[in-house]
């Protein structure tokens, strides 16, 4: 039994070629313990998105498979898997010319019935969570009835991560979720996702593109280079020469080696 | 000035050339589309256009030359006017008609006509007043056609309004992003293609002689072309979409119908808003058009008048139209100002 709460998550020789012949990843395996926030790094290219994909099946490897408690993902177990797996986007992910409110709704589509999503009439509890989670994530009242687009990257974030917990999820999964903010909002909208993730012990994958706030804030840091994995383990197993050696710096982007 | 900016820089290789204005290739499809043109003008006789259009320009400006044109717009334009505003109406032929209770605004006008008639006594025709009383309504004829032109635009509301709601699951099923299957895709498509390719006044005529003279085949007459329309843009705005907020809402579990509701509809709804008043303008002209095949409205009411050379009605009747488009026109920007 502790074998199986050990790995919440588990890649198993995870492999992906798209059908244009890029080989994304390649034999990836590690496991995510019940609870933690687990951070991938890696240059661009190097995978990230594709296995983040590959947990709630927005993409299928082609080999290896993706287990959550121990239960393969499959055409059949997919809907259930959507159900505990909530994402967080880069872009948010939000319709802008939508209210947050109904953006929020948005998030527990899954849980309404079709008839009362298309007519509006959503049940109670989930208005009531809606707003307790905006809340939560300290946003003000007034913020419920504005377009999505008409917040600052940092709330925008905070109204993904408050829809991320709609559903109670198990895990949710972040593709580089600060990516377009600044660092002090960064380390905000990061604080505020672990916290929110461990007091409701939900396991926690996200990409990220700053070694400094994965060492600040992972108790796991996997590594991939072209698709394979160069590191998996603990913030303090990491040395500045391995990280290093996973930014080769012939896939530094033109900007940083001037 | 042009030397400061060629000296700030040290010059690149040859191989950096700033592209040119036009192309080799541009040029020649330019020349290929002017001959296409020019042969194509000549079959719809554009030369005799500009020429008779010249002549007649020409001979506005006083100039000593004969125009067709000229005189055939000058014949039919003053007709029109004074416009026709009263109305008149012999009592004799108003049922219950009350002497003491007039209507609103109108009063009674006595016309003596001289008629011959036969005198018994001396076999002789002769002439003698006869005394016809009309009811005069100043402003009656005007009251008529502001009338009309408001079941006209019924007719182009309730064709809209049929519209969206005919285009609406033929979007759905012709955007290839949502439909089920490959099928219902192809028949959609065929339905939106075939609804649009038939024009209101072609379709006006057959269920004009399905539903009669009125406006219920006005009304399906302008809701089926529309639907075609719309149908289409709507499809393809559904299609352009911006993908992320859906793939977020496919990633939690949402059904295709939720993912058109929380994800595409409020992207596209600015636009859908523009199509959809689009159309009603569009309604409301077409509504005056199929008039003219019995479909109700003011066409009904144009033709009638044509028909009777009673130009002056007829100079009412197309001010009246004018009119309604230009406040529609100004109602519609209004509405999307506040929208877009
Ligand atoms: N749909 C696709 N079809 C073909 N190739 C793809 C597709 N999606 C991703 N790839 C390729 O797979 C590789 C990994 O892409 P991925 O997006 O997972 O990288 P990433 O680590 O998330 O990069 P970034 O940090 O820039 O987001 C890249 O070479 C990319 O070009
Ligand atoms: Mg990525």
């Amino acid at each position: 039994m502790t074998l199986v709460r050990d790995k919440h998550i588990a890649f198993d020789g995870i492999g992906k070629r798209f059908a244009d012949g890029t080989q994304a990843l390649d034999g990836v395996t590690f496991n995510v313990r019940r609870g933690a926030f687990c951070v991938l790094l890696g240059p661009s290219g190097s995978g990230k998105s594709t296995l983040l994909r590959a947990v709630n099946g927005l993409t299928s490897p082609s080999q290896g498979e993706v287990r959550i408690d121990g239960q393969p993902i499959t055409a059949q177990s997919l809907p259930s898997v959507r159900r505990r797996v909530s994402m967080i986007h880069q872009h948010f992910g939000l319709v802008d010319r939508a209210s947050v409110a109904e953006n929020m709704i948005g998030g527990a589509l899954a849980a309404i019935p079709t008839w009362r999503a298309l007519s509006g009439l959503y049940p109670l509890p989930f208005k009531r969570k809606a707003c307790d989670l905006l809340a939560t994530v300290g946003l003000e009242p007034d913020h419920l009835r504005r377009p999505a687009g008409a917040l600052s990257g940092g709330q925008r974030q905070r109204v993904g991560i408050a829809r991320a917990l709609m559903l109670d999820p198990e895990i949710i999964i972040a593709d580089e979720p600060v990516a377009s903010l600044d660092p002090k909002v960064s380390r905000d909208t990061l604080n505020l996702l672990r916290q929110a993730a461990q007091a409701r012990g939900v396991t926690v994958l996200c990409s990220l593109h700053q070694v400094d706030l994965a060492l600040e804030f992972a108790d796991q840091i996997v590594a991939l280079r072209q698709g394979r994995i160069v590191h998996d383990g603990p913030p303090a197993a990491l040395s500045g020469s391995a990280v290093a050696r996973f930014y080769d710096a012939s896939l530094q982007p033109m900007e940083s080696r001037a | 000035m042009t030397s400061a900016v060629s000296s700030s820089v040290p010059r690149a290789q040859k191989t950096w050339t700033y592209p040119p204005l036009i192309r080799p290739q541009t040029l020649l499809i330019a020349l290929a589309l002017l001959g296409f043109l020019l042969a194509t003008g000549r079959d719809v006789e554009m030369g005799r256009m500009v020429r008779m259009t010249g002549e007649a320009i020409w001979a506005t400006a006083g100039g000593k030359v004969d125009s067709q044109v000229a005189r055939g717009l000058g014949r039919i334009g003053p007709s029109l006017f004074p416009l026709q505003m009263s109305e008149r109406q012999e009592i004799s032929r108003i049922e219950g008609f009350d002497r003491s209770h007039l209507p609103w605004l109108s009063h009674l006008e006595v016309v003596e006509t001289p008629i011959q008639v036969l005198n018994p006594d001396t076999l002789r025709m002769e002439s003698r007043p006869e005394r016809v009383e009309y009811l005069v309504k100043p402003l009656g004829y005007l009251g008529h056609v502001a009338v009309k032109l408001w079941e006209t635009l019924e007719i182009a509301l309730w064709g809209t309004v049929l519209a969206i709601l005919l285009s609406a699951p033929l979007a759905f099923f012709s955007a290839a992003n949502l439909t089920p299957s490959r099928i219902a895709y192809v028949a959609a498509r065929g339905t939106v293609s075939f609804l649009r390719a038939i024009p209101e006044l072609v379709s006006a005529l057959f269920l004009v002689l399905a539903y009669g003279f009125g406006p219920i085949a006005g009304v399906l007459a302008l809701a089926l072309h529309a639907a075609g329309f719309l149908g289409k843009f709507y499809a393809e705005d559904i299609e352009n979409a911006d993908p992320k907020p859906q793939e977020a809402l496919v990633a939690i579990g949402a059904n295709r119908l939720k993912v058109l509701r929380f994800a595409i509809l409020p992207q596209v709804l600015p636009q859908y808003i523009a199509y959809t008043l689009y159309v009603l303008d569009r309604n409301f002209r077409m509504a005056t058009v199929i008039g003219l095949v019995g479909a109700g409205g003011i066409g009904q009411e144009l033709k009638g008048r044509f028909d009777m050379y009673n130009y002056h009605h007829v100079g009412t009747i197309l001010a009246g139209i004018f009119l309604a488009v230009f406040v529609i026109d100004q109602f519609a920007a209004r509405l999307r100002r506040r929208f877009l």
